[in-house]
């Protein structure tokens, strides 16, 4: 149903913007170049955690191009169609902190049963081959 | 980006400029508007150098020339084909009134610039509407230009209250009619007038549109609409016509909002299928139940029509193309609707008020400066060997395109073109690089720039003797050095893979020269392999080993193996047999040896009986005295071993049966060995022995030869 959608003709509909660093932001886009470095307007950071969810406002980001990974508009109609629960921003911090623990918690167990077992996942940063 | 040298000024210096060139415009009569000196106004030398910094004669590809919007057909004497694009003068004549309108806000240049054609693009009129401060266009380094307008000043209209609010909860700005649809394609792309009408363009105006009211159109004006639209340019005449007529009929609804809106939407195109096919139309919004059945085959009749097929752009995938098109025509028919309103621009003053008041930041970029962006991006396209830059597009559509041929000779369906999916390549330029030259100037200037560097250190590469390094350091670099080959052989091996490709589409005389250079590069990356001894003897196999501890190496010696001679192949495999369990300690972590298995068989096919025993000796190293065979048992318990020796036995075995002559078979050293062999396959336990990767069917008969029936069946169920 609707049309292609264009970065370029910066309608004034609201972009999602995934970066680098995983966060997700959404706002206006409002200006764009050719490194895509982006202008957002009135952007909300929005944080997952499991089926929820939590908006930050930011205000006016303008984002490097080389951090962004993926650029597309939102449909609003089917914005408000989503499983998703939204909670204050309080919880969803609490929650991401929490899932943040427990990834290191897993990470730590992982990393001692191969100790134990003699193997050992070499780290990225020493392998001189791809 | 360029420097302009010009925004390094002071802001006052510029200011001073200006006043000066109102002064000098306003005195003389003629034309100092087209001659941009440096000193002229600050906006227009960067537009221009903007526009020469894109427009190259290289760069005139029409597909680039497309993408950019502002360049409407209304514009151009000769129309879209025509070689406008290669005189910059009638680039810069069109430059000029975009020029003009830009800078709305600084009265100079309506004086500055006199003689500027009388606007004929209304579209950028938009800015002058526009109270928002003044912009610079693109990145200034240095101060801002000066501003008419101080920069903080509200806008002209007030700002709803409503806005200010959304600021900080960021939710939707606009209030949404219930019926959403951006720019609907229910009949592919094109639209009856009345769903035109409807359609809320809820991005631009938010003004929530009545659901009840549907305004209705006689069919004449609806023919005169769509016929006017089938030709694929709306003239403006047209649209303001059908503008007026659809007002009429609503006296409740402010008609000069219906106009903005008739002109924010896409009026229907000219015969270009949606996206993906356009699917069956997705049903009209529930509120005008009693449209859809009367537009509809009213538009099926004029759904036919010769697809304007743009044959510069063939060089995109048929779907980019659509998109772009798409793109185009949208913003065409928006730029052309608003010209339409040649008769009536305070009324599309009003709607674009509308629009600034519920988003007055909604057109920060300019139509020009996102054309220019979208100019980059296609210029990245453009590629002088799709091959090598693009490869697996290449590939991937080129399988696509041989599936569906193949299905079509089969289906007996229409031939569709084959020529699509071919990425056409632009032909590669050479540019003579010729410095800056100045005239009247003694001697030649050295500018350092882009194309000529100036080289500002003198860096020397100084190689530490043996002594000072350490142990550690040495092996590491042994090991880089050892990564250095594998990638240098790499490149010679995607060349040569690349040489049948070449081969089919060069000319007859090229080809022999193309094989003497394929057979050159191949004994490279073979002495690369087996490391350049100046002997003709290889005494070690250092180096290969070396490269066969790497995973990438022995990926690497795999795909060569296949373009090797058979000699050299043999001698490959020999070296790995020879030190197999070395390579299967090696191999622990990576598992990557079964990789060569399969290429090695291809060798094996090819081997005469001589080396292939040679190769079993090296294999299980027998004969040997002693109990212990910790070579065989190594290579008996790692399944490429287990499987490369079931792979020369089995060839063995094949060779010996084809053999006419069966007195050979005493004196054989083969038979010796198979003997041996047989001797320690029956003595290592079964737990000990790995699973193969398959298990030849002839090894039976062979063991047969050697072993009485009792033995046989030990090895059988060992096996």
């Amino acid at each position: 149903i609707s049309a292609v959608p264009d970065p370029l003709s910066l309608s004034a509909e609201k972009h999602l913007v995934l970066l680098r660093d995983g966060r997700t932001l959404i706002g206006f886009l409002r200006s764009i170049d050719q490194f895509a470095n982006l202008v957002l307007h009135q952007t909300v950071e929005r944080i997952h955690v499991g089926k929820k969810y939590g908006d930050i406002p930011r205000g006016i980001f303008v984002v490097r191009g080389e951090n962004v990974v993926l650029l597309g508009e939102i449909d609003l109609e089917k914005e408000s169609d989503t499983p998703l629960q939204q909670v204050s921003i309080e919880e969803i911090l609490e929650e991401q902190r929490v899932e943040l623990q427990a990834k290191q918690e897993s990470e730590k167990l992982k990393v001692q049963a191969l100790k134990e077992r003699g193997l050992s996942v070499p780290r990225a940063d020493t392998l001189d081959e791809y | 980006t360029d420097g302009a040298s010009w925004a390094d000024d002071d802001w006052q210096e510029a200011h001073e400029r200006l006043a000066e060139l109102e002064d000098k415009a306003v005195a003389k009569g003629d034309g100092g508007g087209e001659e941009q000196d440096l000193l002229g106004d600050p906006e227009d030398a960067l537009a221009e150098r903007l526009t020469r910094l894109v427009i190259d004669s290289e760069l005139e590809d029409p597909a680039i020339m497309r993408a950019v919007q502002t360049r409407g057909p209304v514009q151009h004497p000769g129309g879209l084909n025509s070689s406008i694009w290669d005189s910059s003068a009638v680039l810069q004549r069109i430059r000029g009134p975009l020029l003009a309108q830009e800078m709305p806000s600084v009265s100079v240049l309506d004086y500055a610039l006199p003689q500027r054609p009388p606007q004929p693009r209304e579209e950028e009129r938009d800015p002058s509407e526009r109270a928002l401060p003044r912009r610079s266009s693109s990145p200034v380094i240095g101060s801002p230009p000066v501003r008419a307008v101080p920069i903080g000043t509200p806008p002209k209209q007030p700002a709803v209250p409503n806005f200010t609010q959304q600021i900080l909860c960021p939710k939707p700005v606009h209030i949404r009619a219930p019926m959403q649809q951006r720019y609907p394609a229910p009949y592919g792309d094109r639209m009856s007038p009345n769903q035109l009408c409807n359609v809320p363009n809820s991005s631009l105006l938010g003004h929530p549109f009545p659901p009840s009211v549907s305004p209705v159109l006689t069919h004449l004006q609806r023919a005169q609409l769509l016929g006017g639209a089938q030709a694929g340019r709306m003239s403006p005449s047209q649209f303001a016509r059908v503008s007026g007529l659809v007002g009429s009929p609503l006296p409740s609804v402010n008609p000069k909002l219906l106009q903005g809106r008739v002109g924010q939407m896409m009026p229907p195109a000219s015969g270009f299928r949606a996206f993906f096919g356009a699917p069956p139309a997705p049903p009209p919004p529930p509120s005008q139940p009693q449209h859809p059945p009367g537009p509809g085959p009213h538009l099926q009749n004029l759904r036919p029509q010769p697809q304007i097929f743009r044959p510069d752009t063939t060089h995109l995938h048929p779907q980019h193309r659509r998109l772009l098109h798409q793109r185009q025509q949208q913003n065409r028919n928006q730029h052309r609707s608003l010209n339409g309103s040649v008769g009536d621009r305070g009324g599309h003053r009003s709607s674009h008020q509308e629009q600034m008041r519920k988003d007055p930041y909604a057109n920060l970029m300019l139509q020009r400066e996102k054309d220019w962006v979208s100019k980059i991006q296609m210029m990245q396209l453009q590629s002088t060997d799709p091959y090598l830059d693009d490869y697996y597009y290449q590939n991937y559509f080129q399988k696509l395109e041989k599936l569906s041929a193949a299905e079509e000779v089969q289906g007996d369906g229409p031939k569709k073109e084959r020529t699509k999916l071919i990425t056409p390549q632009v032909a590669k330029l050479e540019h003579t690089y010729k410095p800056v030259q100045f005239e009247g100037s003694l001697g030649k200037l050295t500018v350092s720039s882009v194309n000529n560097p100036r080289k500002m250190i003198d860096a020397v590469v100084t190689s530490r003797s043996e002594d000072d390094e350490t142990k550690e350091k040495q092996v590491r670099d042994k090991r880089r050095q050892t990564l250095v080959t594998i990638e240098k052989t790499y490149s010679l091996l995607l060349d040569v893979e690349d040489y049948e490709r070449r081969y089919l589409l060069s000319l007859e005389g090229e080809r022999p020269a193309l094989m003497g250079e394929r057979k050159q590069k191949i004994c490279e990356m073979y002495d690369n392999l087996r490391g350049k001894v100046p002997g003709h003897e290889r005494p070690s196999d250092d180096h290969f080993m070396q490269i066969m501890c790497i995973r990438k190496g022995k990926r690497l010696v795999a795909r060569i193996l296949p373009f090797l001679s058979p000699e050299q192949a043999a001698d490959v495999l020999l070296a790995t047999a020879r030190n197999l369990p070395f390579l299967i300690k090696k191999d622990a972590q990576d598992e990557v040896l079964p990789c060569l298995l399969r290429p090695f068989s291809h060798v094996l096919y090819h081997l005469p009986l001589g080396t292939v025993t040679t190769l079993v000796q090296q294999l299980t190293n027998l004969p040997q005295s002693g109990a212990a065979n910790p070579h065989l048992a190594a290579v008996l318990q790692n399944k490429f071993g287990l499987s490369l020796l079931f792979l020369v036995l089995s060839r063995g075995e094949e060779l010996q049966s084809s053999e006419a002559n069966t007195e050979l078979i005493q004196d054989n050293p083969w038979t010796e060995l198979m003997l041996l062999a047989t001797r320690e396959l029956l003595r290592i336990p079964q737990a000990a022995l790995a699973k193969p990767v398959s298990t030849p069917s002839n090894l039976l008969s062979l063991f047969s030869r050697y072993v009485d029936q009792q033995k046989l069946n030990l090895l059988e169920t060992k096996l």
